[in-house]
């Protein structure tokens, strides 16, 4: 592998990393600043075998999701934390678009905060969700640092209990 | 100790406002019966297995949308009245059929998957058919059986195919292509326990085939009343800031009738919202035949089934009781089956905008009925629910909870105000 694309990789996982982590310290702001204001679509997608077909669980584009967390605080949300671990598996590159896709898989943990009774669950922890997601990236160069184009999470986990007003 | 202060109620009385000891907290509501409900009925498991015998075995439930099974052979599996599995099937001759879902020879579980088609062999089974994979009995499509493994050398004539046949559930497919079913054989048809409550959405329903584009469920801890109640009362707009953005500030929307129906069913009567008042919302657009734009209707089926119709998107919701503090909640959204691509597209949208898993209603309601269930746990200290606004049946008032609560009385023979009196007491 050429240093240039040890560079690419490198900025691949840093971006997708940079986004979970910001997103699970609920740095909204921070997590769009990662994105790019003008082609950035967010969907959360599964398969569901109950209706055989692929069905979409949210759809938003930058404005829509910047529009989403400004309206969090307005929102009676159960505020328990949720935490991201992912792991990059795959990375492939478009050399003339300037572009990377990455496939990372996904599990979400859930740490019980107020959505349940709080002085028994509080500070419990268990899996939320499994699923995995699907970045396209444009890469840094000399404009400009490497942005989230799209972001799909593909999901595994059907049942997400009371939900969620958080994306993953 | 007293900590006392004096109020004016609206009436003009006054009254001693103050906190209340354990005495007072537990004397019942100064109301009538009609308008509070004592907290065991949505705690007691002696009272949830009576709800299941006297209301769930006899009633008319939807369990799938006829979307989800449209070839013949095709499939759907699902619970009813707890935990009585059950197999909707569509037969060559494009009947939608239901089965209980369980073999009658060792009884397990027949069809496994959520659905499917039977076109496909099973592992130990033909084509076409239903197999058990435990011993290889199978049924054909209209429920009979058609294979014994060497029947004749182990039964020699005692047990034969003819004594085997499948049990079939009253089913019938109506109300925007719902399949409905009743596990008494004896029950009524359909469209009289409806008695009605469908007609001012028929239109909408019934014009032009529907599809399902959206299907989610969880296991809620919760009692399914809690999750059915927060449909038939909107007073709770004022936990939902989509609501008091878009409904509440619109002149006449709180005029929006309620309408009670025989066999304790409520509807709301159309109000329209302005869905772009919040943030991030686009106008609605599309709509159902007849609908006009922006509308919204909903209907309640006693005992466990809201039909709500937002502009676009219709949203249907099924409770399946699992145990007085469990309830599987599945969700359906639903399009015009002639939807483009980008009209569906457009739907799907506007639905989980409010409805799906992410959506800003939906959690909140969850949240709620939950905390609901948790505060009102058996020795929590909780006694009463009250249902008592009245404001000439318009949206805010308790209507629609008095008249379910009055069909459960009727049903359960017990009061709901006070379940340990019988209703002949």
């Amino acid at each position: 592998m050429t240093n240039r694309e040890l560079d690419q990789l490198q900025q691949v996982h840093e971006l997708v990393y940079e986004s979970c982590l910001r997103l699970n310290a609920e740095d909204w702001k921070g997590y769009l600043d990662l994105c790019d204001p003008d082609s950035f679509r967010y969907r959360i997608v599964n398969y569901s075998p109950e209706i055989r077909r692929e069905q979409c669980w949210m759809d938003r584009d930058f404005k829509g999701l910047k529009a989403l967390f400004d309206l969090l605080p307005k929102h009676n949300s159960d505020h328990s934390p949720l935490t991201r671990h992912a792991t990059v598996y795959k990375v492939t590159f478009d050399e003339s678009a300037g572009e990377a896709s990455a496939i990372t898989l996904l599990s979400i943990y859930r740490t019980q905060l107020d959505g349940v009774n709080s002085h028994f669950e509080s500070g419990q922890t268990s899996l939320f969700a499994v699923g995995k997601y699907e970045d396209r990236i444009r890469l840094g160069n000399g404009t400009g640092p490497a942005r989230l184009l799209g972001r799909t999470v593909r999901l595994d986990t059907r049942q997400l209990d009371i939900g969620s007003h958080y994306p993953f | 100790m007293s900590n006392a202060v004096m109020e004016r109620t609206p009436a003009g009385e006054h009254k001693q406002r103050h906190t209340r000891n354990l005495a007072e907290w537990s004397r019942r509501p100064q109301l009538p019966d009609t308008h509070y409900v004592d907290t065991r009925v949505y705690t007691d498991p002696i009272i949830f297995r009576e709800e299941i015998e006297k209301i769930f075995n006899r009633v008319w439930l939807p369990v799938c949308h006829e979307s989800e099974l449209p070839n013949p052979y095709d499939y759907r599996t699902a619970s009813v009245a707890g935990f009585k599995p059950i197999v909707v099937v569509r037969g060559p001759d494009n009947k939608i059929r239901t089965f209980l879902n369980i073999c009658p020879h060792r009884g397990n579980i027949i069809v496994r998957s959520p659905a499917g088609t039977l076109t496909k062999a099973e592992p130990s089974g033909n084509p076409k058919h239903m197999t058990c994979m435990f011993h290889g009995w199978q049924w054909d499509a209209f429920g009979r059986c058609a294979e014994i493994p060497r029947e004749e050398q182990g039964y020699q004539g005692r047990v034969c195919k003819a004594d085997v046949g499948l049990r079939e559930i009253r089913t019938e497919v109506a109300h925007g292509g719902f399949v409905w079913v009743n596990l008494d054989d004896n029950c009524e048809p359909l469209a009289d326990y409806i008695a009605g409550a469908f007609d001012f959405m028929s239109q909408e329903l019934d014009t032009e085939p529907l599809e399902i584009f959206h299907y989610q469920k969880s296991v809620i801890r919760t009692n399914y009343k809690l999750w059915h109640e927060t449909s038939r009362e909107f007073y709770h707009d004022y936990m939902h800031y989509h609501n008091r953005a878009t409904g509440m500030l619109q002149k006449g929307y709180f005029d929006r009738k309620y309408t009670v129906f025989p066999n304790g069913h409520a509807a709301t009567g159309l109000t329209t919202i302005v869905y772009e008042a919040y943030e991030g919302n686009k106008d609605r657009v599309l709509t159902f035949p007849g609908m006009p734009k922006n509308g919204w209707k909903q209907v309640n089926i006693f005992p466990a089934c809201t039909y709500s119709l937002r502009a676009s998107c219709l949203r249907v919701s099924i409770m399946t009781p699992i145990s007085e503090r469990e309830t599987l909640i599945e969700i359906r959204g639903l399009g015009l089956k002639r939807d483009t691509p980008q009209e569906r597209e457009e739907r799907i949208i506007d639905h989980d905008t409010i409805w799906g898993p992410f959506g800003r209603n939906l959690h909140e309601d969850l949240l709620a009925v939950q905390n609901q269930s948790i505060a009102m746990r058996e020795g929590s200290g909780s006694k009463y629910l009250i249902m008592a606004r009245e404001e000439n049946s318009t949206i805010h008032d308790e209507i629609g909870l008095r008249s379910y609560f009055a069909e459960w009385t009727r049903r359960m023979g017990r009061m709901a105000s006070d379940p340990t009196r019988l209703l002949e007491d």
